[in-house]
């Protein structure tokens, strides 16, 4: 039988005394966490030992100063193979090991380093006495190398508590506000503002803010991690956002953009009215069917002609608006990048209804070919049976059926050719759109503390350990050390990302195909409204 | 050659088991032979051709002449529409000429059929005044939109949309049944008739019609009314004739062959040549075809019994 023990290397050069740490039963392994110096008096130590609730174990430690050999004698079982394991016990103890989804209770089915590491951990309670305290018991372990502190990690601990209750008073006041505006008109408010990606976003910061901001003390390291995460990323959010007025505002650039707005609006129009008149024509060489051509055509220039009328006679008030809209991104250029988007969905509205009367007259004619096919070969669709079965029609439904079947038919390529351009265009939008949603999402879930934590203190997110060789010698146990393996810096990304409302299709490409195909509304990016975790 | 010797379990000289109990053709007693035992009455009730008809060779033809009819129809409904293609008769003409028609049409329906009570009388009358009013409506609200429908589609492929609704047409009509045409036949002649009618060239001149529609529109519309009697309400009337007036219905039938024929001469011989030789193909020739095959015919019916296979086959592997 191996047995293994898990000896400090904090304890190799302390004076003889008494180990004491945890039995890890079933594995056939020892942790010790610290040693108990001479003299004490064996009652007041068994007292003490029972108190912090460790287990004694009888060992001697027989070593007179530096590094001298141990003598192990084990009361009881002799002739085993005995494998001392050196640990970092300060690296240990602060590290958590990962995953983290298990809970902490420590049953026998844990695995062995996951014991090891919890029993460290869990004996903070054994490490407050010191062998220079004045106690009977005078201990040497982690902390008797000396104490890491900083005045202004203490200092911000102080502060930090009412400032949470400042920023959890404000954050409630300002839902109430929000709320009371809007009881006043409950449906055409919500609905836009479910529709607006800045809203969405803002009511999406304050949730965070709340977590944030709650006075209570994270319990387990997820949550601590979480916490620490959204901090970090709205830091970096207000950061970037300040950035970027600066930038904007030091030249007068928001005049400058607001100039420059109402040109390209114009060439936008021009452009549009362009692509009609050659679909107008005969486009790509497609022969199409002329009256049509013309009607649909026209229809859509007469709506150009009327969203240029409304952006010109908004010209005056673009500049303010715009100079107003700069400073909102004080409050992160995440919502200003939200905005930007809301902008563009704003100024794009006519391509949007051009594309929806496109779509809905296709779909129509795709629906109305589909039934007269079926008329023509006799049949009927079946509602009740869900399926198509033989009818016997009258001559004049046939006649008329005939008849509109073929106009359908030979009108297809028309609308087909208009549905095809618009689409084509909104999809444009869409892209243009998902790719600032996704920056969004990105700054978003970034979990710069953990990355922090990686790259400057990497023993605290461990993913196992590994071993290497202190001294093998036939007729010593052998000596290993145990360092600790970082996790790598795509699960850390992976596993502490904050959950989103993130935009994914939704669709696959097949539906999304079938879809295009027949000719139904497409709004390809869902937000998801539940977080998931 | 060799031949393969299927027989029943028995044959075989003195094996099998002697039979006390005789042999009986059921598997629902526990009979003293093996399953796939058969006696010597093995496929005794095997039985060949059975229900084979004997045609007759002028019934047969009778029959095909239906097949000729849709034929001389189909003809005649081309030759009116080159004929207007060409310009040789005015839209106005064909229209006045096509309601005519449809009147007498009815008139013979109507006189023909059966002897109904006037209550029910009166009530087909209205229906069918409801449907032609409205064929009438629709086809001339329509009649702009179908002229340019095929505007931009090129002329083959018109004549080649046309010729495959035509075929689809013949191929699908129902010769047993026509008093209702079926759908699909009427459909694609319907189909076909659209096509050809868009093709129509537009009347530059000033128009000699009776109303202010345009030339172009009368063309379409004449041609849509034609096709609907031709296609939709002759068979009506000819099933009416063939139940009523047999004797009537044999006049008819030559007489719309030869129109059919004639009609197509006057513009193009070449034509009208193919049409006879199609037309005599159809009524003369295929049903002697037919009786001529009828004696090759050999169908094997009847419950088959199993069946023990006797031979040696390891002579295939070798």
């Amino acid at each position: 039988m191996v047995l293994k023990i898990f000896f400090p290397q904090c304890c190799n050069k302390a004076d003889s005394g008494l180990l004491v740490g945890h039995w890890l039963p079933g594995q056939d392994s020892a942790v010790v966490l610290a040693v108990i110096h001479y003299p004490f008096i064996p009652g007041q130590v068994k007292q003490y030992i029972h108190q912090v609730g460790c287990v004694g174990v009888g060992w001697k430690n027989e070593e007179a100063g530096g590094e001298g050999k141990t003598k192990e004698e084990k009361t009881g079982e002799e002739g085993d193979k005995v494998i001392f394991v050196h640990y970092e016990q300060r690296k240990v103890m602060l590290s958590q090991l990962h995953p983290t989804d298990p809970p902490v209770p420590l049953t026998q089915s844990t695995s062995e380093l996951r014991q090891v590491f919890g029993t460290v951990s869990q004996s903070e309670s054994l490490f407050f006495l010191d062998k220079y305290d004045d106690s009977p018991v005078k201990l040497t372990h982690w902390q008797s190398e000396g104490r890491e502190g900083s005045i202004i990690v203490e200092l911000m601990k102080q502060a930090s508590t009412p400032v949470c209750l400042l920023t959890a008073w404000i954050l409630v006041v300002c839902s109430l506000s929000v709320s009371v505006s809007r009881i006043l008109n409950v449906f055409p408010l919500r609905f836009i503002s479910s529709k607006l990606c800045s809203c969405v976003q803002l009511s999406y910061r304050t949730e965070h803010l709340q977590t944030v901001s709650s006075p209570t003390r994270a319990t387990s390291h997820t949550d601590y991690m979480r916490k620490a995460n959204i901090f970090m990323s709205f830091l970096l959010d207000v950061t970037l956002g300040l950035l970027l007025i600066y930038w904007l505002y030091r030249e007068n650039r928001v005049g400058q953009l607001a100039n420059a707005l109402l040109p390209a609006a114009d060439r936008v129009a021009k452009e549009l009215e362009e692509l009609l008149q050659w679909l107008m024509g005969a486009p790509a060489g497609l022969k199409m069917n002329r009256a049509l051509d013309q009607v649909l055509g026209r229809f859509f220039l007469y709506h150009i002609h009327l969203w240029i009328s409304y952006i010109h006679l908004m010209s005056p008030f673009i500049e303010m608006i715009l100079w107003y809209v700069g400073l909102s991104a004080c409050l992160g250029l995440t919502f200003a990048l939200s905005l930007l988007s809301d902008i563009i969905a704003l100024l794009t509205f006519h391509i949007y209804c051009f594309y929806v009367y496109g779509a809905r007259l296709y779909c129509l004619k795709v629906y109305g070919l589909t039934s007269l096919w079926r008329l023509f070969r006799g049949r009927k669709w079946n509602v009740l049976r869900q399926r198509v079965d033989s009818c016997s029609y009258d001559m004049d439904q046939l006649f008329i059926g005939t008849l509109l079947f073929t106009i359908l038919l030979f009108l297809l390529p028309t609308t087909a050719l208009y549905y095809l351009v618009f689409t084509l265009l909104r999809m444009v939008v869409v892209m243009v759109q998902g790719v600032l949603q996704l920056t969004v999402d990105f700054i978003n879930s970034f979990p710069l503390f953990a990355l922090g934590l990686r790259v400057f203190r990497s023993y605290t997110l461990a993913e196992g350990v590994k071993f290497s060789v202190l001294c093998e010698e036939p007729g010593t146990p052998l000596h290993l050390m145990m360092d600790i393996n970082p996790l790598k810096f795509s699960s850390v990304v992976q596993t502490y990302r904050t959950a989103t409302y993130s935009c994914y299709p939704k669709d696959s490409w097949l539906a999304l195909c079938k879809k295009l195909f027949l000719g139904e509304l497409i709004y390809p990016w869902r937000h998801k409204t539940t977080k998931i975790d | 050659m060799d031949m393969l010797l299927l027989m029943g379990a028995d044959s075989g000289l003195g094996t099998g088991p002697g039979p006390a109990v005789p042999w009986r053709k059921v598997l629902w007693e526990r009979q003293p032979f093996p399953d796939n035992y058969v006696d010597h009455r093995f496929l005794e009730e095997l039985r060949r051709n059975e229900g084979l008809r004997q045609y007759r060779y002028w019934a047969v033809v009778r029959e095909a002449g239906l097949v000729a009819q849709q034929i001389s129809c189909v003809a005649l409904f081309l030759t009116l529409w080159l004929y207007m293609e060409q310009g040789l008769l005015s839209p106005s003409t064909l229209l006045w000429s096509g309601l005519l028609c449809a009147l007498l049409g009815y008139g013979f329906y109507q006189a023909l059929g059966p002897q109904g009570d006037s209550d029910s009388q009166q009530r087909t009358r209205w229906s069918d005044l409801q449907s032609a009013s409205i064929f009438l409506s629709f086809t001339f609200g329509f009649s702009p939109v179908l002229r340019t429908l095929t505007e931009s589609v090129s002329t083959d492929t018109v004549y080649a949309m046309t010729a495959l609704m035509l075929l689809a047409h013949l191929v699908s009509f129902p010769y047993a049944q026509p008093s209702p045409p079926g759908s699909l036949s009427l459909n694609a002649a319907l189909f076909a008739s659209v096509c050809l009618a868009s093709r129509l060239p537009g009347d530059h001149r000033a128009s000699r019609g009776l109303n202010s529609s345009s030339p172009s529109s009368l063309h379409t519309f004449t041609m849509l009314c034609w096709a609907l009697l031709v296609f939709a309400l002759w068979p009506c009337l000819r099933q009416r004739l063939r139940e009523c007036a047999p004797q009537g219905f044999g006049c008819v039938c030559l007489l719309m062959g030869l129109s059919g024929v004639g009609g197509l001469g006057s513009i193009w011989p070449g034509g009208a040549v193919l049409l006879a030789a199609v037309l005599g193909a159809v009524t003369l020739l295929c049903p002697l075809l037919l009786i001529r095959l009828q004696s090759d015919k050999d169908n094997i019916h009847g419950p088959w019994d199993e069946a023990e296979i006797r031979e040696d086959l390891a002579r295939f592997l070798r």
